[in-house]
C-alpha cells in the first residue's frame, strides 16, 4: 500500500506540489514565528550576560508591590554606597543611573531617534567592569558640564569631540562640552538600539534630578568570596524599602521582562500560522475529495482485486502523511528565509539581531512536523473514509463530478450544530468573565474556527443557486463564455463551496478586523473631541515623557494654560471599602489648571477651591463602585513604598484614555514622593490671542528646545493618533494576506483538477470552435463567480463577528458599531480579482490542451 | 468495379498531396502518404479502412483539428494550410460542423443551447428558421430544454447532428457516430444524416469501420496504410464487405 501511495504521489507531481503549498505556508509562518522569537531570545541572553559580567550583586529599591516590568524600582540614598563598601567580601561598589529620556542634540541641531529603545542618561564609574562602559575614545567627562556619548551615536550624527552641545535633561535644556565617545558592554552589543549620554556621577545626580540618589548600587564580592553570605551581609546593612539580587536574579528578571514582550510577538505570530494551516487544512480536504472523484475507475479497481476497504484508506492516509511531512520539511526551509526577512525587518526598525545561524532548535522541527502532518492528515480523514466506501464496481462507465444532495440532512443537522457550538463557544467568550485573557481568546478562536467549519458544512447547501445567481449577469457580458462560467462555478456546489471556504476564512477576519478597527477610531475621536478641549497637545515617543520643565517654560512663554497629565501604577484602597484593593494607573496632573485643557465634567464636588495637597478626583463609576463620596479618604500607595493619604475632592464623568484614568491627583503632591520622576506624558496646552500662526511660532519656539516633543493641535493629534491605528490595521491585515495567499492557492488548485476533469468537455467546445481567448475567460469568470461567494459569505460573517465583537468590548474603548463600507466593498473586488488571477495557469493549460487528445479523453 | 469519377459536382473540402509523418528516421510513420482527395458538395461520403490506416487521421486534418506535415488541405477556398491557430478556430466554428462518437454535447447546456453553441461562441443569432428547422428534423423538439444527461444515447447524438446542422456548415465530420450505440440507434443516427444530405443538401464525411453505417453513404473511399487504395459509389453491405476482404482488412 505504501508503494502504491507513493506511486500516485509520484504520477501527480503538480497536483501534490499545489496540494502541498497551502501547508508549506503555514508551516513556514510556524517556524518563522520560533526562529525569530529565538532568534530575539539569544541577543538578550548576550545581553543580559554581558550587563552581568562583573557585577555579583545589584542594589535597589524595593517595589512593593507590582513587578519590575511595569514599573521602575525607586531610587536608593547614595550614603548608602560606602555602607556597602565597608561589608565584608565586597571588593567594589559603584553607584549608577540609568534614565531614559535624556537627549543630546547634535551640531546640526538633530537629536538621535530610536525605535522604542532608551536614550538614557547615565554615569560612568572608576570601575569600569561594574558598569560595562568602556571609553572608545577622548576623556570620561568631569565635572558639571562635561558629557560624552555612545560610539554609534556619535558616527551616526554630527558630533565633533571637544565641542559644546545641548543635552535636554529631565531639569531641562542644558550646555556640555563633548569630552569622549565609549559603548556599552562588547563590541557586539554596542547597537542595541540606545543613545547614552554619559556624565560623571554628581553631574548625572544633578541633572537626571536624583540629588543625593542613585537608581541602582552595583556590587561585585571578592573572587573568592561565598555568595550568598556577603548577600546576607549586604542586606543587614541595607534600610527598609531596598533590597540586594544575585547577576542570576538580575539576568532572570531580565529574562522575563524580555519574554512578556517576546513572548506576545511569538504568540500573534503563531496565531497567524495557525490561521494559515486551518486555511490549508479546507483545501487540502477539499484536493484530496476531488482527486479522489476522479480516482474512483483506479480505487474501484484496486477494490476488485481484493484490497479492503481498510487497504484504501490507508493508501489515502499515507498519501497525506508524505504530502504532510514533505509539505512540513519544506515549510523548514522557507521559514527559515521567513525568519531572514523578519530579521531584517527588524534590522531596518533600528534592532540588532546576531549575526551567524539563525537557531532552528529541535523544540521548532517537532512543531514544523506536528502541525504539518497533522493538519494534513486531519484534513484527509474524510476523504480517505469517503474513499474505503467505493465499491469495486463504482468504476465502470461512472462519470466522475459531484453532487450537493447526498446527505443533505445530515449536513443541515452537522452544520447546525456547529454552528450552534460555535456561536456558543464566541458568546461565552464576549460575555464570561474569565480568569486569564489567554482563556477568554481561546475560546473566542475556538469558537470562530468551529462557525467556520459549520460554514463549510452548510455551505453546499446554497452554495449552487447563490452562486448562480451572483453570476447571474456574465452570460449578458460575456455571452457564451459568461454563460459556461455560470454553469461550471455551479456545476458542483460541494466543491465550488469548499474552494470558496479558504477565501471566506481570510475575507471574514480582515472584514472583522475593520469593523472593529473603524468603530475603535470613531470611539476614540468622539472620546477626544468630547475630552480635550486643549487648543495643542504635546505628545512624545519616549516611554519616560517629556521634561516637566517643558509645561514651565510655555507658562513663561505666555501659553495661557500648560497643564502636565502623567501615570504612575499605584494601589488604592479607603476604609470605604474595606478590602478592596485597585491596582491602578494614578493620573497626576495639575488640578488647578485641567478644568482649562479638558472636559472632566464634574458630576459631584468642585475643582475650585480644592487643596491640591490633599485632593483626589474619582470617576463616577468607580465611586458608585466603591460607594466613595465627596469627603471620604482614600490611601494611595506608590511603588516607592509611600502612601498618600488623601480626600475625595469631586467625582467626574468618566475616564478617558490615554489621557486620564478613574483616580487623579495633582502634580504638586505627587512630586514630593520619592518614586516621582521629573517628567510628563502629556501637555496640554492653551493659547492666547486670536492669531493662530502667531501662537504656534511662540510654542514652536519653546519646543525647540525639546526634541523629544511633539507639539499638534487637535485635529493633528487626532489624525497622528488614527494613522498610528492604521499602521497596526494594516500590518494585521497583511498578515491575514497570508491566509487569502493561501485560499488562492486553493482557487488554483481546484480550478486546475476541475480543468484536468473537463478535458474532453474542453476539446469539444475547441472542435467546434471556441477559441482559447473565450476559453480562458470562462475560466477566469468562473474562478471570479467563486470568489465573489467565498467573499459575500466572508463579509457577512466578518460584519457579525467584527459588530459583535465592538459590541462586546468595554464602552470605554468601544462604544458604537462602525461598518468602514468603502473598505469592505474594496475587499471583495480584492477578492474577485484574487479569483481572476488564481485562474490564470488553469486558463493558460486549459488553453494549450491538444484538441484531439482533450477529445479523446474520456 | 471502378469507382465514378463526379467531376461534374463542385467540391467542399479536399486534399491535395496530403501527408501526415510521425517522428523521423527509423520509426517514421506516414499516417497519410501523398493522399488527393475531394468530397463532393451534397453528398455523403463515408472513409473506411483497417484500424491504423489513417482514416481518423484524414479527417482530423481536413476538419482543422490536426495540421499535415506537406500538401494542401482546401475547405471552399480556404487552404487550411495557411491558417493560424486562431484562424483554424474561427474557420470550424463557422465553416465545418463535428459528431463525435460519444459525449459530444456540453453537459451544462440544454440541448438547443448545444444546437446553437457554435453560433452562440460566434456572437451571431444564426438563422433561427434553419435552427427550429433542424431542430424539428431531430423530432427533439420539445425535449430542447433537456439537459445531455436527460437524454438517451441517440437522441443526444441526433443534437450533435443537428449542432453541426444548424450553422449551414460548408461541410461536417463525423467521427464513429454510431461507435457507442446500438443497432437501431445508429440507424435512427444515420437515417437522419442521410436525409440532412438529401433534404438540406448537406456535405458529410464520415469516418466508421462499420458496413451497415457505411453503406448509407453514396461513397465510400477505402485507406489502406496512408493511401486511398479504393472506392465504392452506392454502395450497399455487403458490397462494402466484399470490397474489404479483397483489400484484406
Amino acid at each position: 500500500m505504501l508503494r502504491l501511495a507513493l506511486k500516485s504521489l509520484l504520477a501527480h507531481k503538480l497536483r501534490f506540489a499545489f496540494t502541498a503549498l497551502a501547508i508549506v505556508l503555514g508551516v513556514a509562518f510556524v517556524v518563522s514565528a520560533f526562529v525569530t522569537a529565538d532568534s530575539l531570545r539569544s541577543t538578550f541572553d548576550d545581553l543580559a550576560a554581558d550587563i552581568n559580567t562583573g557585577t555579583d550583586f545589584t542594589v535597589r529599591g524595593a517595589l512593593p508591590f507590582g513587578d519590575i516590568t511595569q514599573a521602575n524600582p525607586p531610587p536608593v540614598d547614595d550614603s548608602l554606597l560606602d555602607d556597602i563598601r565597608a561589608v565584608a567580601g565586597v571588593q567594589s561598589a559603584e553607584g549608577g543611573f540609568f534614565v531614559d529620556g535624556v537627549i543630546p542634540v547634535d551640531g546640526s541641531g538633530e537629536s538621535p531617534t530610536t525605535l522604542g529603545g532608551p536614550r538614557a542618561g547615565t554615569n560612568w564609574t572608576a570601575d569600569p567592569t561594574l558598569s560595562q562602559y568602556f571609553l572608545i575614545d577622548g576623556e570620561w567627562p568631569q565635572g558639571p558640564a562635561q558629557f560624552a556619548v555612545d560610539v554609534v551615536t556619535f558616527a551616526d550624527y554630527d558630533f565633533e569631540l571637544g565641542r559644546d552641545y545641548q543635552v535636554v535633561t529631565p531639569i531641562g535644556p542644558r550646555t556640555f562640552t563633548l569630552t569622549g565617545t565609549m559603548q556599552f558592554g562588547f563590541p557586539e552589543n554596542a547597537g542595541i538600539g540606545a543613545v547614552f549620554s554619559v556624565f560623571d556621577t554628581p553631574t548625572a545626580q544633578q541633572v537626571l534630578g536624583l540629588e543625593g540618589k542613585f537608581n541602582q548600587i552595583a556590587v561585585r564580592a571578592e573572587p573568592a568570596a561565598d555568595i550568598p553570605q556577603v548577600q546576607d551581609r549586604i542586606t543587614a546593612v541595607l534600610p527598609a524599602g531596598t533590597e540586594v539580587i544575585t547577576s542570576e536574579e538580575a539576568a532572570e528578571e531580565f529574562g522575563d521582562a524580555f519574554e512578556s514582550f517576546i513572548g506576545p510577538f511569538q504568540t500573534i505570530l503563531l496565531v497567524f500560522a495557525f490561521i494559515v494551516l486551518f486555511v490549508s487544512a479546507f483545501i487540502i480536504s477539499n484536493t484530496f475529495n476531488i482527486v479522489l472523484g476522479q480516482r474512483v475507475r483506479e480505487l474501484s479497481l484496486l477494490r476488485a482485486l481484493g484490497a479492503t476497504p481498510r487497504q484504501v484508506r490507508r493508501t489515502v492516509l499515507i498519501e497525506s502523511l508524505v504530502i504532510g511531512a514533505t509539505a512540513a520539511a519544506a515549510g523548514i526551509g522557507l521559514g527559515m528565509l521567513g525568519a531572514l526577512g523578519l530579521e531584517a525587518l527588524l534590522s531596518a526598525f533600528g534592532a540588532s539581531l546576531p549575526d551567524g545561524p539563525l537557531p532552528l532548535r529541535a523544540r521548532t522541527v517537532a512543531w514544523a512536523f506536528a502541525v504539518g502532518v497533522g493538519f494534513t492528515v486531519v484534513a484527509s480523514l474524510v476523504p480517505a473514509a469517503k474513499a474505503s466506501r467505493i465499491s469495486p464496481v463504482a468504476g465502470l462507465g461512472e462519470q466522475s463530478g459531484d453532487d450537493g444532495g447526498h446527505g443533505r440532512l445530515w449536513r443541515v443537522i452537522a452544520g447546525a450544530g456547529l454552528a450552534a457550538a460555535g456561536l456558543i463557544l464566541i458568546g461565552r467568550g464576549l460575555f464570561a468573565d474569565f480568569d486569564s485573557t489567554t482563556a477568554q481568546l481561546l475560546s473566542l478562536g475556538i469558537g470562530a474556527a468551529v462557525v467556520f467549519v459549520a460554514v463549510a458544512v452548510l455551505s453546499p447547501l446554497i452554495a449552487g443557486p447563490t452562486v448562480a445567481a451572483l453570476a447571474r449577469p456574465l452570460p449578458w457580458i460575456l455571452r457564451t463564455p459568461g454563460r459556461l462560467a455560470r454553469d461550471n462555478a455551479a456545476r458542483s456546489p460541494r466543491r465550488t463551496a469548499a474552494t470558496a471556504v479558504a477565501l471566506t476564512i481570510g475575507l471574514a477576519l480582515v472584514a472583522m478586523v475593520l469593523v472593529v478597527g473603524q468603530s475603535l477610531k470613531d470611539t476614540f475621536s468622539e472620546s477626544l473631541s468630547d475630552a480635550v478641549a486643549a487648543d495643542y497637545v504635546i505628545s512624545t515617543d519616549t516611554f519616560s515623557g517629556v521634561p516637566e520643565t517643558l509645561a514651565a517654560d510655555l507658562r513663561s512663554a505666555g501659553a495661557a494654560a500648560a497643564v502636565p497629565l502623567d501615570e504612575y501604577p499605584a494601589q488604592v484602597l479607603s476604609p470605604v471599602a474595606p478590602g478592596r484593593i485597585d491596582d491602578a494607573e494614578l493620573t497626576v496632573t495639575d488640578l488647578d489648571a485641567i478644568d482649562e485643557v479638558a472636559n472632566l465634567g464634574v458630576i459631584d464636588g468642585n475643582l475650585d477651591g480644592l487643596d491640591p495637597m490633599s485632593a483626589l478626583l474619582v470617576a463616577s463609576d468607580t465611586a458608585d463602585d466603591w460607594g466613595l463620596e465627596v469627603g471620604d479618604e482614600v490611601s494611595v500607595n506608590l511603588t516607592s513604598g509611600e502612601t498618600l493619604v488623601v480626600t475625595v475632592g469631586a467625582v467626574f464623568a468618566q475616564t478617558r484614555p490615554p489621557f486620564w484614568d478613574e483616580w487623579i491627583i495633582d502634580e504638586s503632591l505627587h512630586r514630593q514622593t520619592a518614586g516621582a520622576d521629573r517628567f510628563d506624558q502629556w501637555v496640554a496646552v492653551n493659547v492666547d490671542g486670536d492669531d493662530p500662526q502667531a501662537s504656534r511660532a511662540l510654542l514652536d519656539e519653546v519646543l525647540s528646545a525639546y526634541p523629544q516633543a511633539t507639539l499638534e493641535d487637535r485635529q493633528e493629534f487626532q489624525a497622528s493618533l488614527e494613522s498610528n491605528l492604521n499602521t497596526l490595521l494594516a500590518l494585521v491585515n497583511v498578515f491575514l494576506l497570508f491566509a487569502l495567499v493561501v485560499a488562492l492557492v486553493g482557487i488554483v488548485n481546484t480550478l486546475t483538477l476541475s480543468v484536468f476533469e473537463r478535458t474532453h468537455e474542453i476539446g469539444l467546445l475547441r472542435a467546434v470552435g471556441m477559441t482559447r481567448r473565450q476559453l480562458r475567460r470562462s475560466i477566469r469568470w468562473e474562478a471570479a463567480a467563486i470568489s465573489l461567494y467565498g467573499a459575500l459569505v466572508g463579509v457577512v460573517l466578518g460584519l457579525g463577528f467584527g459588530v459583535a465583537l465592538s459590541v462586546a468590548i468595554p464602552d470605554d474603548a468601544i462604544d458604537r458599531v462602525s461598518v468602514p463600507s468603502g473598505q469592505i466593498i474594496g475587499l471583495v473586488v480584492v477578492a474577485v480579482a484574487f479569483g481572476l488571477l488564481a485562474a490564470v495557469f488553469p486558463s493558460y493549460r486549459a488553453g494549450r490542451l491538444n484538441v484531439l487528445e482533450a477529445i479523446a479523453a474520456d | 468495379m471502378t469507382s465514378s469519377p463526379t467531376q461534374a459536382l463542385a467540391v467542399a473540402a479536399q486534399a491535395v498531396a496530403a501527408s501526415k509523418i510521425y517522428g523521423s528516421g527509423d520509426t517514421e510513420v506516414r499516417a497519410l502518404d501523398a493522399i488527393d482527395v475531394g468530397f463532393e458538395q451534397g453528398r455523403f461520403t463515408a472513409i473506411m479502412g483497417p484500424s491504423g490506416s489513417g482514416k481518423s487521421t484524414l479527417m482530423h486534418c481536413m476538419a482543422g483539428l490536426d495540421s499535415v506535415t506537406s500538401g494542401q488541405v482546401i475547405i471552399g477556398d480556404t487552404d487550411l494550410t495557411t491558417l493560424s491557430e486562431k484562424d483554424l478556430t474561427l474557420l470550424r466554428r463557422d465553416n465545418v460542423g463535428f459528431v463525435f462518437q460519444a459525449y459530444n454535447l456540453v453537459p451544462t447546456l440544454t440541448a438547443i443551447e448545444n444546437i446553437t453553441l457554435p453560433m452562440d461562441l460566434a456572437g451571431s443569432k444564426g438563422d433561427t428558421a434553419w435552427v427550429d428547422e433542424v431542430v424539428g428534423a431531430t423530432g427533439l423538439t420539445d425535449r430542447v430544454k433537456h439537459r445531455p444527461n436527460e437524454l438517451s444515447g441517440g437522441q443526444q447524438q441526433r443534437v450533435a447532428v443537428a449542432r453541426a446542422l444548424a450553422g449551414k456548415p460548408q461541410i461536417i465530420f463525423a467521427d464513429e457516430p454510431t461507435g457507442n450505440v446500438d443497432s437501431n440507434t445508429a440507424a435512427e443516427i444515420l437515417g437522419f444524416m442521410r436525409s440532412a444530405v438529401d433534404q438540406m443538401g448537406q456535405t458529410i464525411v464520415m469516418v466508421t469501420h462499420d458496413p451497415v453505417a457505411a453503406s448509407y453513404a453514396d461513397r465510400v473511399v477505402f485507406l489502406v496504410d496512408g493511401k486511398i487504395v479504393d472506392e465504392l459509389a452506392d454502395p450497399t453491405p455487403q458490397g462494402i464487405r466484399d470490397h474489404m476482404t479483397q483489400l484484406g482488412a
